[in-house]
Formats: structure tokens, sequence, C-alpha cells
């Protein structure tokens, strides 16, 4: 009997349109959407050139240390810029219409910059010329003392002098690097978009034990009425009914990672029992969580998947989906995500690609089972010795 | 009147659908506004940590002075893991540890080593090449052979000696950032509330057993198409002023007393128009109450993602803003973002802004048009 209910109960959520695109194809959808949208944030940590102007000038021509500098930044394949050598016009027209960053000019005294707005890029290039006016004041500094020496030595002095002794300079500041060593190991954000639309996949399928629960409830359904009076133990048809829906759910989450995995090239890290553990999880939290939402919500189906999906979207706000990262929401809220389902299944992900140490993650799993086991508490209290005297 | 009851019956019974959506919109629009700009060049200061295992003075003050002011020194974060979290979701940029002894290495002439942990971005791009700037500086100064106070001395006064920026924009881009992520968001939101509860009012007349209550009653189906029209506009410009007032609300009505502010509501306006005629072609073609949701979901979150809705569109590739040129969200979106620059309302800064208007409105003309063509030939079959 347990075995004809599970099918029975496989074939219904199959049949069921809504519940099959909410479940299976929209978050597939997303995850399409998400990779349209992200595309480009994730490679963000490649820096590309910007694209500045110099406006030439006379001024210019006489910087000519500077002048060089900048030149070098924007040759090799670790350029920084992308250098237009144009008159102040067209820089102006340039900057006008965003086609540059910003542009360096030195028309009636120092060199300066102008930018369009504030921003990183605008601070970059500032940066960028504020370090190389730095460097050629130093250059000048260094050689001005030496070449007063030479000429106080009574020594002649010619220009080829002067530029060996400038030179001199420019090969001791270029020497000059600072001793940084990184030890950086550097992750896209762009993951965790992807490891919260995993989460929502999961929660989204408490829509199916909602469903479910629904059909054997005698106050609901027809279907629960012809249920409760059938020979068939209660315990029997719930568990079938919920081991049809978790099976549904765990295949379209395990199918969901595998499409991002390969076709969008998600990093989930290299250990995938790891990553179905957190799918199983999650999608027995999901599965659980519907029954509970069920039984103790007395309202019409579409009310109660209403109420899932604030629940998951309210749960993947949290978890960073939109825009405002789940490192905000920790700080600003830290219990929030260490119970909220879509939070730690998030966690999970993250903690399995980024910590070595797998503390973390397994504090996630047993936690994920500790909300299970509480919403299965309460389904249970709920369930239990349901009698009716008319209905 | 009748029809007009019954209209309102429905809105009324998804009311809490009309809740919802906004209060998405007031959590996720107050949420993304942000990014101060000023008229004035201001360097963006990237979030560093700092371990400094060794004393405050020489060049190790100078470096944690210039830190200070370069940069913006956080200091709550307790343990590593938080730390590692905060560098993950870029709130920390850089983690420089000094280490012990620096002052007195580097004025040995030494070079000593500093270990930094970087996140990923521009934003790390910069706090790196800020402290590597610095860095460069001693080291050049170094190599003069100069005592410590002499060596600190002449960093100090080579850093403050600052290149001249000019800044283009002379508009305060704070506020009208704000407003424009705001109207952006309401994308999303207007959308997904005019075509949920238009489609189910149509889908409820449409309903065979009332459809053939409505065909015998003594209204004819003329005057009952255009009271519902009627309604349905009256409810896509209630929603529209809901929002407005939201807006006013969370950008501030001065901000919006404007005539930028003016252009924002404006743009709005025919947008919310535009999602009516989105409703009534996807009416026409939607009608199983349980795929309406899912219709919906795919039409305002799709054109949302791929419009810049969601996503601020600098960060979106250019293929994908390109196909989204056909769609009404990418130019109320577009809109949105010009508004936010225009310096003078003159008739040649608001050129693009009326052009992408009247594409607006253009398509709103089509989804009509397409509607009447599927209704027509509904009929005709029925």
């Amino acid at each position: 009997m347990f075995w004809h209910n599970y099918k029975n109960a496989f074939r219904t959520l199959i049949k069921n349109k809504a519940l099959v695109f909410w479940t299976l194809v929209f978050p597939f959808v997303l995850a399409i959407l998400f990779n349209l949208a992200f595309a480009r944030l994730h490679d963000y940590d490649v820096f590309e050139p910007l694209d500045i102007a110099v406006v030439e000038s006379e001024q210019m021509d006489n910087s000519q240390v500077f002048k060089e500098a900048l030149k070098t930044l924007g040759e090799g394949d670790n350029k920084i810029f992308n250098l237009k050598y144009t008159d102040l016009d067209t820089a102006k027209g340039q900057l006008n219409d965003e086609k540059i960053v910003g542009y360096v000019y030195a028309n009636d005294g120092p060199i300066k910059v102008q930018v369009k707005k504030n921003g990183v890029n605008e601070t970059v290039l500032v940066t960028v010329v504020d370090q190389l006016l730095q460097s050629s004041r130093i250059i000048d500094e260094i050689a001005t003392p030496q070449i007063s020496e030479y000429a106080a030595s009574g020594q002649p002095i010619d220009e080829s002098t002067i530029a060996a002794i400038y030179q001199e300079a420019v090969k001791t500041v270029m020497e000059a690097s600072p001793n940084v060593k990184d030890d950086s190991h550097v992750m896209n954000i762009v993951s965790t978009e992807f490891f919260t639309l995993i989460a929502m996949a999961c929660m989204q399928g408490a829509m199916l034990s909602v469903e479910l629960t629904n059909r054997s409830m005698p106050n609901i359904t027809n279907r629960g009425k012809r249920v409760a009076i059938s020979p068939t133990r209660k315990s029997v048809v719930v568990t079938s009914n919920l081991l049809a829906g978790y099976t549904m759910l765990f295949v379209s989450v395990m199918a969901l990672i595998l499409f991002t995995r390969f076709i969008f090239g998600i990093d989930y890290g290299s250990n995938l029992p790891l990553v179905c553990v957190v799918a199983a999880v999650g999608s027995l939290t999901a599965t659980i969580m519907g029954v509970f939402l069920s039984i103790i919500l007395k309202t019409n189906e579409n009310a109660k998947n209403i109420i899932v999906v604030i629940v998951t979207m309210v749960g993947c706000l949290f978890a960073g989906m939109f825009g405002v990262t789940k490192g905000f929401f920790d700080s600003a809220a830290p219990m929030v995500n260490k119970v909220s389902p879509v939070g730690l299944i998030t966690d999970g992900f993250y903690s399995l690609l980024y910590y070595e140490d797998m503390t973390r993650f397994w504090v996630n799993i047993v936690s994920l089972l500790a909300v299970a086991a509480v919403f299965f508490v309460l389904s249970i209290r709920g369930l239990r010795r349901q009698n009716y005297d008319s209905i | 009147m009748t029809v007009s009851r019954a209209f309102w019956k429905i809105v009324l019974k998804n009311i809490g659908t009309i809740i919802t959506y906004s209060v998405m919109l007031i959590i996720f629009g107050s949420l993304t506004m942000g990014s101060p700009t000023t008229t004035q060049y201001s360097a963006e200061k990237p979030a560093i940590v700092v371990f400094n295992n060794d004393e405050e003075v020489g060049s190790t003050k100078g470096l944690m002075d210039y830190l200070r002011s370069h940069t913006e020194i956080a200091d709550k974060y307790e343990d590593n893991d938080e730390l590692k979290d905060a560098l993950f979701y870029e709130q920390v940029h850089l983690i420089v540890t000094i280490p012990k002894g620096y002052h007195a290495d580097v004025a040995a002439g030494k070079n000593p080593e500093i270990e930094t942990r970087s996140s990923a971005g521009y934003t790390a791009q910069l706090a790196k090449s800020t402290l590597e700037r610095y860095l460069t500086i001693t080291q050049s100064y170094n190599k003069l052979g100069l005592s410590e106070n002499e060596l600190v001395e002449k960093v100090n006064k080579s850093i403050g000696n600052e290149v001249e920026v000019g800044v283009n924009s002379k508009v305060d881009t704070t506020a009208t950032s704000k407003a424009a992520r705001y109207f952006s968001f309401a994308n999303y939101s207007i959308l997904a509330c005019v075509i949920t509860i238009i489609c189910l009012v149509m889908s409820s007349f449409n309903r065979q057993a009332i459809r053939k209550r409505n065909i015998v009653s003594s209204v004819d189906y003329k005057t009952m198409n255009r009271v519902l029209l009627r309604n349905c506009c009256f409810y896509a410009l209630g929603v529209w002023l809901l929002y407005v007032v939201m807006g006013a609300f969370l950008v501030g009505s001065a901000d919006l007393m404007n005539w930028r502010g003016l252009f924002f509501v404006l743009n709005s306006l025919l947008f919310s128009v535009c999602a009516t005629s989105i409703a009534f072609l996807i009416s026409n073609l939607v009608f199983e109450r349980g795929a309406i949701n899912g219709v919906m979901n795919v039409v305002a979150i799709g054109s949302s993602f791929l419009c810049g809705a969601f996503v601020p569109v600098q960060y979106m590739p250019e293929s994908v803003l390109a196909f989204a040129h056909v769609l009404p969200s990418y130019y109320y979106i577009n809109t949105n973002n010009r508004l936010v620059e225009i310096e003078e309302c003159n008739f040649e800064s608001i050129l693009p802004v009326l052009i992408n208007m009247l594409i607006i409105v253009g398509f709103s003309v089509a989804f009509i048009v397409v509607a009447n063509i599927i209704s027509k030939k509904r009929r005709k079959i029925a």
C-alpha cells in the first residue's frame, strides 16, 4: 500500500502544472536570468583597463618623465589605461559622452585631472596620476641636488650629463617597489546569488508537501475525507506522500545544481557528496516545513502557497539574493540567518567552498536538521488524534 | 455599475497581493538606495582592517596616519571567521598586517614585508594601490639615506601634494540617484501588481459560466468591455499613485518637487499605462488562473533582470542590454538613469528622455492592437 500510494502521490504532483512551474521550471528560469544579469560580475575581479585621454600641449611635453611613465601604464598585457592622445575639446566631448573615465591636461600650470563624476574608476585614475606625479617630484628631488653639486664643483655640465643623472634617478625610483606579500583567496561574490537560488528552490518545494498534506486532510479536501475513512493507516498515507514530495524536490534541486555547475560554471567546490548532503537536508527541511504550514494554517491552498512564497522570499532577502549581501544582514541581525532555512542552506554551500575547516558546514547541517525536527514535532502534534464527529 | 462593482470586489479579494508587492518595493527600494556622489571630487575610501604588530612611532605612525586619512579602518571584527566573511562579502576590501619592528627596519634602510589579504573587485584594487603608493614613496626616499624623521616628513609632504581634480557634473546626484533607484525597482512592482490583478479580474470575467451569463445579460459586450477597460485604467492609476506617494516618503518629497521629479513621475505613469496594456495582452493569451502567476513572474522578473532594475546597468553585459531594447522596461529604466545626470532642463537635454517616453507609448499602443486582434480572432472561433 505504501508504494501504491507513493506512486499515486508522485503522479498527482507531476500533473499539477502550477506546482511543476513553481518548483521545477521557475528556479531554472531564475538561474538563466541570474546568469545573464550577473555575466559581467562573474569576472569582475579581472581589472579592465580604463579609457582615458591625455591632452597634448606644450606644458605636457615639458613633463617628459610623467608623460613617459603614463605611456608605460598604457602598454603590455597588464596595462592600467587605454590612452588616447587628443586635444582639449575632443577630450571634453568624449568625457561628456562617457567614452572616457577622465582626461589629464596641463594647459596653464601643473598637471590636472578632469573627471565627470565620483566613482571607483575615477579614484583609480586620480590615485595613479598622483603616484606618477609624486614619483616625478622625487626624481627631481634626487636629480636636482646632484646637478647643483656637479655645477658647484666647477665641472662642465652638458645635456647628456643631465640626462644621465635623470636616468639614474628614474632607475632609483623605478626600483623602489613595495614589499607586499599577498595572501588572498579571492572568490566571486556572485556564487552566493546562485547559492540563495538553490536555497530558494529547496524552500519553494514546500508547496509540494502543502499540496500532498491538504489531500489527506478531511477538513480541507474531499479526498481527505475519503482518506480519513479508508482502512489504510494515516501514518502510511502521510509518509508515502511526503516521500513522493521529497523525491521530486530532491531530484529537481540536484538537477538545478548540476545545471548551474555544468552550464554556467558555478563553483560549488570539489566535494560533490557534501553538496548532495546540503541539497538533501535542505529538501527535507522544506518538505517538513510544508507539512507544518499546511497543518497550522486554517486557510485555502492558494493562501498557504502564498505564505510559503513569502517565507521563502523573506529568507532569500536575508540570505543576500536581492542586492544587499548576506554579510550585511549577518552584522545587522545576526540570529536571522542562523535559524532561517534559506540562510542555513546558503551558508552551507558557502562554508563548503570558502572554509577549509568543516566545522561551520556541519553546524549549518545540524541546525537545518534541528529546524526540520522542530517542524516535525509540531506537525505530529497537529496531526495526531484528529477525529471528526461531523464535517 | 454591476460590472464595476464586480471588478473592485475581485480587486479587494486580492488586496494581499497588492500589499505584498508594495511592501517588497518599500523594503528593496529603500535598501538599494545609496551610493551618494556629490559635485566635489571625493576619493572613494575602501574599508580596510589593519593589524599593527609594531609600535606606532616613526614610519609605522606615518603609515597608520596615511591609512586613516585615505581609507576607512574598520575595527568591529572580533574573530577570524567574521573577518573572512567580511572580506568575502566586500564589507572589508583589504587586510593589512604590519610586522613587528617595521619602523626600525625602514629606519635601517630595509624594505620590510607587509602581508595583505584582499577581496575581489575594483575597490580592493584601489585599496591595494593606495597602500602600495605610500610604500613606494617611502622606499624611493629611503634610498636617499635620510634619517627616520626626515623620511617621514618627506613622505608626508609628498603624499599631501595631490593632483588637482575637476568634476564636470554640476548635479548633486545623491538625491537624484535615490529617486532613480526607487523608480527603477518600481518596474518590478508595477508590472507584478498591475498584471496579476488585471489578469485575475479578466480571467474571472472570461470563465465560461460567467461569460455565458454575461452574453445573455442586458449589458452589451461593448459597454462591458468599455467599463472593464476604464476600471483597469483606474486600478493602474491607483497603483501608480500609491507608488508615487510611497516614493515621496522614501526619497523625500522635496527631491521630487522639481522638474526632474516631475519627469520621474510622468515616466512611471506612462510605464503603468504600458503595464496595463501588457496585462490586457496576457489576459487574452492566458486563461488559467494558476498560470497567471507564473506568466506574470516570468514577465516581471525577466524584464527587471534583463533591463537593469535589480542589477545596475553598468555591471550588465552589452549583449543582454542590446536584447533588452525589445522590452519597454529598458526605456523606462534608461529614462530614470538619464534623469540622474541631466544638469539643465532644456529641449536638447530632455530629448532622449522624451524619445524613450514616446517608445513606451508606442509599446502600449502595439500591445493593445495585438490584444484586440487576438480577442477578435477568439470571438470568431467561439
